[in-house]
């Protein structure tokens, strides 16, 4: 039996309780992530509560309607094909363009044009004239460009030279 | 070649300067599909650009009129049929978005596998919409088919973010300077005085140093040597001084001239300039301020406006005389001396090369400080007007550290930019330093020979013409980033001016005065992007003097209707008539006069009631003021305030509560008198007291017009003659109060029902 004395214990008695509840999912095969709870499949959407200070916790597991039908506190709490499952989902989920180099950077009208090359492939975007990289809790930056895509950019000891060069007048 | 040709040709830029993407599905592709459709056309296509495993790469998704093809293209242009399906077999399609793309899968029925899965970024959703849009719609059962070319549909889904953010396709700058010289035609004897008085300027500048010159050889030197006795030596060198003096004088009232000329020039420019862009801000429709952020439309009237005045007054004369002065110095001192002229000349495009490379440099520097300066300015714009909240929590003392940082990152990025230019502008001054030294190595052996090949006055003269080498060399450095400055204004300034009104009148435009009130719709459709219905077949008839209560739930199109009778926006298909006549056919000023609109959250305008009153008649009585202040139950709390009538309200009438400002918003409709009156949710957001002198003042208002009234609480509707349940866009259900509630599976029975429960609810 745990005894839980204080109001601080209890609640990480009841966080206890619920990291111990057994959370089951599995890929539908129409592709979409499921939610096993009492034999049924129950779709679901994986969502990040913090996507860049601690992405690889604390997921929210949302049904059709919205409503959160389970919560995942780490992927290691879940067994094997379960977390394969939520790893899947959460890919596609938070998928953002990584840039590995930064090729050209020009200041247009109203507009900042790059040429990147990125783990997808090389891209051309434009980004706003207002719109910086900003600084993300994780590591490195984020941009957005006009058509809403967002593109990582490493930390910029993990950047080659002429992409320093380029990025230094742009972030901190 | 017409305006789509046109705006084809716009996209096509835009796509191959921008992006690396196929401006049209390729032939090839096109070819493979249609021939598997025994030659059906495809009529709609997007391109998914993420594989499975979310890395780049091309998926044509074709959509003909019966089937739905999925064609991989590989790098070396081989094609691949990923999916080939009767668009029947597809019962759902369900998107699902994440941060950088979307994934979209079309389900057959329930339980079998996914029929195809396509994955892109959201640089191809708004292409996608399309598709998705047509086959939700047939899944619903409708059968809705696009209008307009696939190509030019794929290219505009594509190159619409970019060119709403950069508000047209780069223009050539010379074509945007160019424009600009235009607005100088009314000034022109401005424009001529400026120039010519900086012309006889350059001129006049050249002289002192000839005179000089001249001095030294023909008067200095010949006296000392006892060429020339002392008192003509005095007379010629009086002669001389008072030559330079004039010049310096005559230098001194043309720069007067030129710079006053100018600078008026430019003030009014740049007040031609603010005057066009505002009154075409007014004439243009709402989708435009829809697309634009309120601190861009200001900063175009205002900030670019501002930069285009130091442009225009200096800019362009200052760069084409450094330019004649450049020219003029490099042929005096080539005359003078060609071998000295060329040592000086020699290096200058050097010197300007290193100027205009530290333009850019420091142009690297500015940009930092901007962003800087922003981030600290959005502290000052986040928490002045949240300033309620930091006080609430005590954090000012957090605030004003945070402040002090970021005020700090200013000083730094400052401190940077002048270390750049101060270590730079002396280093600039040492090379020309170095070509003077240089000269003086080369001139003073001629100088000091048995035979001198070089007079003195002649070395003076060409030291002196050296030493104004230096300010036109700067003004060439500074012209890419002045330019770059104005043109950028210049462009968002012309934006403006380019956009063209959605709404304009046929040039027969019909004055309908005064209007009776009739208003019909006629399968009326509407859609705010081209793509999505909001408004789906819609048809009524309202008699004169009707008033029509409009319910449903959000984003079921109410506002939409409204919107659509006061003409902000066009239908798309069917049509709208008021008392008859097509609302394309009528004078829009004359017909909006007769048109009242009371909204949720009245705007007021900074003034007093008494203006905010009179807005829609400025010339109305006073006793009409009171009259319609009456009406609106304003008068009573109004003459209780101090300054009465005269109180000012503040920008967005912020010193009154929102009942008040609701009830000022009324008496301004009641003075306009409107045949048509619009109530879109006139009396939420308030209390039940303040309710109830707004449903006062609004029943009053309504009487013998013509009211299209929206509202949630369905209680405030009672009066209206008829109400419309809209729903996806259409009438679900049309009748009065009792009629609809009699219903009982019907839509407004369910939330009236809901309504009276929570009334309960919270009543206990």
């Amino acid at each position: 039996m745990v005894v839980c004395p204080k109001p601080f214990a209890l609640l990480k008695c009841f966080s206890r309780i619920r990291i111990m509840s057994e959370v089951v999912l599995t890929t539908l095969p129409d592709g979409r992530l499921a939610l096993v709870k009492n034999g049924k499949q129950i779709p679901v959407e994986a969502r990040r509560c913090f996507p860049w200070s601690e992405p690889e916790q604390f997921f929210s597991l949302r049904d059709e309607d919205g409503n959160e039908a389970g919560f995942v506190k780490s992927l290691a709490e879940l067994e094997g094909a379960s977390r394969a499952a939520l790893a899947d989902a959460l890919a596609v989920a938070g998928f953002v363009f990584r840039i590995a180099r930064i090729v050209k950077v020009e200041e247009e009208l109203e507009l900042r044009a790059w040429e990147v090359e990125t783990a997808q492939g090389a891209r051309r975007f434009q980004t706003a004239r207002d719109e910086w990289p900003r600084d993300i809790p994780g590591d490195g930056f984020l941009v957005r460009d006009v058509a809403g895509d967002l593109f990582w950019i490493p930390p910029m000891d993990e950047l080659d030279a002429k992409s320093r060069e380029i990025l230094w007048a742009l972030v901190d | 070649m017409s305006s789509s040709q046109q705006s084809d040709l716009a996209n096509d830029e835009v796509l191959a300067r921008y992006t690396n993407q196929a401006a049209q599905l390729p032939q090839q592709v096109r070819a493979a599909i249609e021939a598997q459709w025994n030659n059906a056309p495809v009529i709609l296509y997007a391109m998914g650009d993420l594989d499975r495993g979310l890395k780049l790469h091309r998926e044509w998704v074709a959509l003909g009129r019966e089937r739905i093809a999925i064609m991989g293209e590989a790098r070396d242009g081989s094609l691949s049929l990923v999916a080939d399906l009767p668009r029947g077999r597809i019962k759902l399609v369900r998107e699902v978005h994440a941060l950088s793309c979307t994934v979209l899968t079309l389900l057959g029925d329930a339980n079998e596998p996914a029929l195809a899965t396509i994955r892109y970024s959201h640089r191809q959703r708004r292409a996608f919409e399309t598709i998705v849009f047509l086959l939700e719609q047939q899944t619903k059962g409708f059968d809705v088919q696009p209008s307009g070319d696939a190509d030019a549909v794929y290219r505009e889904s594509l190159t619409q973010p970019i060119i709403e953010a950069q508000s047209a396709f780069a223009r050539n700058k010379g074509a945007i300077v160019w424009r600009l010289v235009g607005y100088m035609k009314p000034y022109r004897r401005s424009v001529l005085t400026g120039m010519v008085t900086a012309m006889v300027m350059t001129i006049l500048t050249l002289l002192p140093p000839l005179l000089t010159g001249s001095l030294i050889d023909k008067v200095v030197k010949p006296f000392q040597a006892h060429a020339l006795d002392l008192s003509a030596a005095r007379t010629s060198g009086w002669w001389y001084i008072a030559a330079i003096a004039i010049t310096l004088s005559l230098q001194e009232v043309f720069s007067w001239i030129r710079l006053r000329t100018l600078s008026k020039l430019g003030e009014n420019v740049a007040r031609d300039l603010r005057n066009e862009v505002y009154e075409h801000l007014q004439k243009l429709s709402l989708t435009y301020f829809s697309k634009k952020r309120t601190g861009s439309i200001i900063s175009r009237v205002t900030s670019d406006t501002d930069r285009l005045w130091d442009f225009v007054a200096f800019g362009m004369v200052e760069v084409s005389l450094a330019l004649i002065k450049i020219l003029a110095l490099a042929v005096v001192l080539l005359t003078l001396d060609w071998k000295l002229g060329l040592v000086m000349i020699a290096p200058i495009p050097l010197v300007v090369g290193l100027i205009y490379r530290h333009g850019n440099v420091i142009q690297q520097y500015f940009l930092r400080i901007w962003r800087k300066w922003s981030n600290m300015t959005d502290i000052v714009s986040d928490t002045v007007p949240g300033i309620r909240v930091v006080k609430a929590f005590h954090q000012g003392e957090r605030e004003a550290a945070r402040f002090r940082r970021r005020n700090q990152a200013v000083l730094q990025e400052a401190y940077n930019i002048h270390d750049l230019w101060t270590g730079f502008w002396p280093r600039v001054v040492m090379i020309i330093h170095g070509i003077v030294m240089l000269i003086w190595l080369i001139a003073m052996p001629r100088m000091i020979a048995v035979e001198p090949t070089l007079t003195v006055g002649k070395f003076v003269q060409f030291v002196l013409y050296m030493t104004m080498f230096f300010q036109p060399i700067e003004v060439l450095g500074q012209v890419g980033r002045m330019l770059n400055r104005a043109t950028s204004s210049a462009h968002r300034i012309f934006e403006v001016l380019d956009s063209k009104p959605q709404i304009t009148d046929a040039p027969t435009a019909v004055k309908l005065e005064p209007v009776q009130g009739r208003v019909e719709f006629e399968n009326v459709t509407f859609s705010y992007d081209g793509v999505r219905q909001i408004i789906r077949g819609m048809s009524f008839a309202v008699k004169p003097g009707e008033m029509i209560g409009l319910v449903g739930p959000s984003g079921a199109g109410k506002s939409t209707v409204t919107n659509l009778i006061v003409r902000f926006y066009e239908a798309t298909g069917g049509c709208i008539r008021i008392d008859g006549v097509d609302v394309r056919d009528l004078d829009t000023e004359s017909f909006r006069r007769q048109v009242g609109m009371v909204l949720q959250d009245s705007y007021l305008f900074h003034g007093t009631v008494l203006d905010n009153i009179r807005y829609s008649m400025p010339n109305a009585s006073l006793e009409e003021v009171i009259e319609a202040a009456r009406i609106a139950n304003v008068h009573d709390f109004v003459t209780k305030l101090p300054h009465g009538y005269d109180t000012i309200v503040g920008e967005r009438g912020q010193t009154l509560s929102g009942g008040e400002r609701q009830r000022v918003a009324i008496a301004r409709a009641v003075l306009a008198n409107p045949r048509i009156l619009i109530l879109d949710e006139a009396t939420s957001s308030v209390d039940t007291e303040t309710e109830q002198k707004i449903q006062e003042a609004l029943d009053r208002l309504v009487k013998g017009r013509t009211v299209f009234a929206i509202a949630h609480r369905l209680s405030t509707l009672r009066k209206a003659d008829r109400l419309f349940v809209i729903e996806e866009g259409r009438i679900a259900e049309e009748g009065t109060h009792g009629a609809l509630l009699e219903k009982k599976d019907g839509t407004y029975r369910k939330l009236h029902d809901m309504q009276t429960a929570l009334h309960e609810m919270f009543a206990v």
